[in-house]
């Protein structure tokens, strides 16, 4: 870590951070601000999800129905419209943190000075994780206000389910951003980072989407990140979540160490 | 101060460096040359530690800069020759960071630097022009007094006037004990700051020659026009020089080096005007190229 650049980058990257973080808070609001003239026609709407094949409502997490809050919050919003949020700012910014730098040549300025490709790599993944943590710190306060705002029943939303929820979407994408961390640190080309990296999260999104839809599918499951992170069992509380937090912790941790190393060790074109 | 081992690279499409050695003393301006894809930013590549040598070493102050990168950047600044700052700075801010960077508490010399080569500091970076980034780029290798500075190409992009004032700004840091290395296409500026310089070609060092060989290298084409068609033939026709063109008034003379042949035949005329053209650095290096070929 060198903390002149981790400052530097992180005032670099505000405006970047801060518009997410912005975009993720508002969609929640206006979610929870839906909510209730939703829930008047909770019935209609369940009625209509019973009618889609299960394979299709469990695919996209609607498999809770949309009668209470958490299950329309993690359907609706933790189970696509954050994904979507966070994937794109997880490949941008780890794409702008590493390969940018070295395909258009400001990385020559970072290394001409006295600091090591290991400190420049991991001050560079900290701002990153810096990034994430603070749309989810973001979202997270925005979810609690807007339940003081917006939700008369007390008994709708719990605390800790909407915490453990936001503590493993955050965890998620710390393990995801590794992976494009990782692509972004031996490329040197800032576009052929961002397909490489883009395929990889798109891919392992079909695949978990694809093996929720069926059983014959349901294989697909494992290979991709995303089956780690499901929002529906988290906010209803079901046990195995503990397991999936030390292995996202893993796959994060792990992806993170091996673009520092790669990145030390690699010639840059600068 | 700097040195360069048998160092090789060999990139997949064949190119790179092969068996490079030179070393530069304390206080020494080295000059390295070559035409475009020679193999000088490869080598700048490494004596900077941003690329790992196939075989051989670079050695900055007796550091290994591959395996000591981090330590080595201590005491040396460098501009490279495509200049690419982080987005969304100011210059100001930029060289403020790179300070910072640096763990340099004294801004005098970046003020002074700053005030020498004229610009305004505060200016966006992606809203100035090349000379203006080149401008802060060379503030930004030199501000924190290193003992060796690489200088790729430094002076493209600047005006006549920034490039005299660059000169000066070299000479004075020479005087202090420091060390260069820079690549130029500038004749005039390898002339008034190098002491020696290499001639990289095809990934090969080809020669190293102190300045005062390469200007004896350098052929002038002397344009003589004379009072009177009578000497302008007589002129051309002496024999004694190398003419290479002559058309009713006017005489063009190849010279190298034996300017006292030339001044000797030609003060036997009457002569309204000379103009003199000097062959440019890639002109001397073919012929350089040349000649070695055919030995």
């Amino acid at each position: 870590m060198n903390l002149s650049l981790y400052a530097q980058m992180l005032k670099n990257n505000a405006k970047g951070i801060c518009s997410y973080a912005l975009g993720s808070a508002f969609y929640i609001m206006l979610m929870l601000w839906l909510y209730p003239s939703i829930a008047e026609h909770t019935q209609v709407m369940n009625d209509l999800l019973k009618s889609i094949p299960s394979g299709i409502t469990k695919a996209f997490g609607l498999e809770n129905g949309m009668g209470d809050l958490e299950s329309f919050l993690s359907g609706e919003y933790y189970g696509l419209i954050f994904i979507i949020i966070l994937s794109i700012f997880s490949l941008m910014i780890s794409t702008q943190l590493m390969a940018r730098m070295v395909d258009q040549g400001s990385m020559a300025y970072l290394l001409s000075t006295p600091t090591t490709r290991a400190q420049v790599a991991s001050t560079q993944a900290a701002v990153l994780i810096t990034g994430l943590f603070i749309i989810m710190a973001a979202t997270t306060l925005a979810g609690f206000a807007g339940n003081l705002l917006f939700i008369s029943d007390p008994g709708a939303f719990h605390a800790g389910n909407f915490l453990r929820l936001n503590l493993m979407g955050f965890l998620m994408f710390f393990a995801l951003s590794g992976v494009s961390f990782l692509v972004s640190s031996v490329s040197n080309d800032e576009k052929r980072a961002m397909s490489i990296s883009g395929v990889i999260v798109i891919g392992s999104y079909c695949l978990d989407l694809i093996g929720r839809l069926s059983e014959q599918t349901g294989w697909m499951r494992n290979l991709s990140v995303f089956s780690l992170f499901r929002p529906s069992e988290l906010v209803k509380g079901s046990a195995e979540w503990t397991g999936q937090l030390w292995v996202l912790l893993g796959i994060g941790a792990l992806f993170f160490i091996l673009a520092v190393v790669l990145f030390k060790r690699r010639d840059l074109p600068l | 101060m700097l040195k360069v081992q048998r160092l090789s690279k060999q990139f997949a499409n064949g190119r790179g460096v092969f068996d490079l050695s030179f070393s530069v003393e304390r206080g020494e301006v080295f000059g390295f040359l070559g035409p475009n894809g020679a193999g000088k930013s490869t080598t700048i590549r490494h004596i900077m530690g941003f690329m790992k040598p196939d075989q051989g070493s670079v050695e900055v102050n007796g550091l290994n800069t591959w395996e000591k990168q981090g330590k080595v950047q201590k005491f040396m600044g460098y501009l490279p020759g495509e200049i690419a700052f982080m987005e969304g700075m100011t210059g100001r801010s930029f060289l403020g960071f790179m300070s910072r960077m640096q763990g340099l508490k004294d801004t005098a010399r970046r003020e002074e630097l700053i005030e020498r080569l004229q610009f305004d500091v505060n200016t966006p970076i992606r809203k100035m022009s090349k000379g203006m980034k080149q401008k802060v780029g060379i503030v930004a290798a030199f501000m924190h007094r290193p003992d060796v500075i690489i200088l790729d190409e430094p002076t493209s992009g600047l005006d006549p006037l920034m490039q005299k004032v660059f000169v000066e700004l070299v000479l004075e840091e020479k005087r202090r004990g420091t060390t260069f290395l820079m690549s130029s296409h500038s004749f005039p500026e390898i002339e008034s700051t190098c002491d020696r310089a290499a001639i990289i070609k095809d990934g090969r060092l080809v020669a190293i020659n102190n300045i005062h060989d390469l200007q004896q290298m350098q052929r002038k084409i002397f344009e003589v026009v004379f009072h009177n068609r009578e000497d302008a033939e007589r002129f051309a026709s002496s024999g004694m020089l190398e003419i290479e063109s002559h058309s009713d008034l006017r005489v063009s003379v190849a010279v190298q080096g034996n300017y006292d042949l030339f001044t000797a035949e030609a003060a036997k005329y009457k002569i309204r005007n000379i103009d003199i053209h000097t062959q440019s650095l890639e002109q001397i290096f073919m012929n350089y190229y040349d000649r070695k070929g055919n030995q």
